[in-house]
């Protein structure tokens, strides 16, 4: 019976062979085209944008077929075995112009919940504004990893040559890890706690998790979904009764508009090339806005959010009033990024476009 | 009569982006900026390119038409610049009804426009960096243009 098996034997052999000073060598003349290339750090160090020039730059439209992680540009030997998982091997399907300029901005901009916010100047709190506080902070805790599970259910499948979707994804889902720890401390550091979940979000967390395909979750997503959070950031920051929650909203809001930057310039790219395909997209969006309408209006999510604009319960009327500005300006927003991308999607919108407290109150 | 540096002008952003390069430090912890701001305090117009860590270029503009083709305007009368400015000045950065987000948010008393809405975006992501140049006012002697 034989000591090794056959994959051990042939190292052995090979061994043997360098021993004797027989070495094969043929690697370093394996890729004469993407030998020679240098690259020089730009203003803000050394990124993608810097190296994929010439033979690096050369994307495929259709990814290489021996399904492996070898890295593009490199000489693949024939005998590579296909790892038999991407199956996402079409560039429109997931490409974005900006993606490598966007990796290189998200790499130097992290933060981290731990130090980057002065957690030292929370401040104790009325009861009603903490916890409206910490209600926001529940919500957002619930709804923000969806956009690291959401690319995490996709990047495997993607086609290594589309390295730079990947890896913009890859920060991303780092990005939502943050977010998601940030507004948990927070909820957790001032005497209040986690408070109610909302049935609502979740409907609109499934329909990204169970979108068909890569295209309408990521519109759902990243155009649809942060495109509303950002403006929730941006509320956040605006209403923020401490420098803490100025501070996380504003970092977070970053962030947040890094990811409807890739996901508006991947609609515009897929749209260019099958502009066939916007119904599906509209149809995505038609149940994102009805699941999105009726979170607004859920107690949970609108609540809060006014009695922090009133500055307290007393004024939580007035607050709402002026939360009818913050929906407006989110769906203007929206519209707006949907036209960037090739979509005018407000004479089929299924919500309305401003939010009528006004009327209804009188 | 008020002595320093006259808002807005060329020399005033150049104060600042003078301060942003002796705490290049604290900048490279936000992370890099690639992005063009526009400032319109009543008409008059200053387009500020940031690139990396620093400003890249500082110019007055005759219109919007000589901007970079991508870029964000904060826009507003000198009298909420002012009231900006002065705070930052008394407390060495805003309270918590004077960042810049807090005051355009409402789109009142500034606002942010731009040729498109991923321009306007691009104010939102790179907010943290831009509150921080503008902090750098607390070391400017200011005084006012008019």
């Amino acid at each position: 019976m034989a000591k090794y098996t056959p994959a051990v034997d042939m190292g052995l052999d090979r061994l043997s062979e360098m021993a004797r000073g027989n070495f094969d060598l043929a690697w370093m003349d394996s890729n004469p085209q993407g030998w020679g290339h240098e690259s020089k750090p730009g203003p803000a160090g050394l990124g993608l944008v810097q190296i994929e020039t010439g033979h690096y730059a050369k994307i495929p439209e259709t990814g290489s077929s021996h399904g492996s992680m070898a890295p593009r540009g490199c000489f693949v030997p024939e005998d590579t075995p296909s790892l038999g998982i991407y199956d996402m091997n079409d560039k429109g399907e997931v490409w974005s112009d900006n993606a490598a300029k966007l990796y290189d901005e998200a790499v130097t901009r992290q933060w981290n919940s731990a130090t980057d916010v002065p957690w030292h100047k929370l401040e104790k709190l009325p009861d009603e504004i903490e916890k409206a506080v910490c209600q926001m902070c529940t919500g957002l805790t619930e709804v923000e990893f969806v956009a690291g599970d959401m690319p995490a259910k996709w990047m495997c499948h993607i086609n290594h040559d589309f390295h730079e979707i990947k890896l913009f994804l890859a920060t991303q889902i780092m990005d939502e890890a943050r977010h998601m720890d940030v507004f948990r401390k927070r909820a957790l550091a001032n005497g209040g706690g986690l408070l109610m979940a909302s049935p609502s979000q979740e409907e609109l967390l499934a329909a990204i998790l169970q979108a068909p395909n890569y295209t309408t979750a990521s519109a759902l997503m990243h155009i649809f979904g942060e495109g509303f959070v950002l403006t929730l950031f941006r509320t956040g920051e605006f209403l923020a009764p401490t420098e803490v929650e100025k501070t996380i909203f504003r970092l977070c809001m970053q962030d947040e508009a890094r990811h409807v930057a890739y996901g508006v310039k991947h609609l515009k790219y897929f749209l260019e090339r099958y502009p066939e395909r916007v119904e599906e997209i509209h149809s995505i969006l038609d149940a994102g806005e009805q699941a999105i309408f009726a979170l607004t209006l859920e107690p949970q999510t609108i609540e809060p959010r006014a009695i922090l604009a009133g500055n307290g319960m007393e004024n939580i009327q007035e607050g709402m009033m002026k939360l009818a500005f913050l929906y407006n300006k989110q769906v203007k927003e929206y519209l707006h990024r949907l036209k960037v991308a090739g979509i005018e999607r407000e004479p089929r919108m299924r919500i309305p476009k401003e939010l009528p407290i006004g009327e209804l109150a009188a | 009569m008020a002595t320093g540096t006259i808002f807005p002008s060329e020399q005033w952003f150049a104060e600042l982006a003078r301060i942003m390069k002796e705490n290049e430090g604290s900048y490279r912890e936000l992370g890099a900026m690639d992005c063009t701001m526009v400032v319109k305090v009543d008409d008059c117009l200053h387009e500020i390119v940031f690139e990396g860590f620093g400003v890249k270029s500082i110019r007055k503009l005759d219109s919007l038409d000589q901007a970079l083709p991508e870029h964000f305007v904060v826009e507003g009368p000198l009298s909420a610049w002012r009231e900006m400015i002065e705070n930052i000045r008394a407390n060495g950065a805003p309270d918590l009804q004077h960042t810049l987000n807090y005051l355009t948010f409402p789109d009142d008393p500034l606002l942010v426009t731009g040729p498109d809405q991923l321009d306007i975006d691009g104010f939102y992501r790179f907010n943290e960096s831009l509150q921080r140049f503008f902090n750098g006012a607390a070391a400017v002697a200011t005084a006012y243009a008019g």
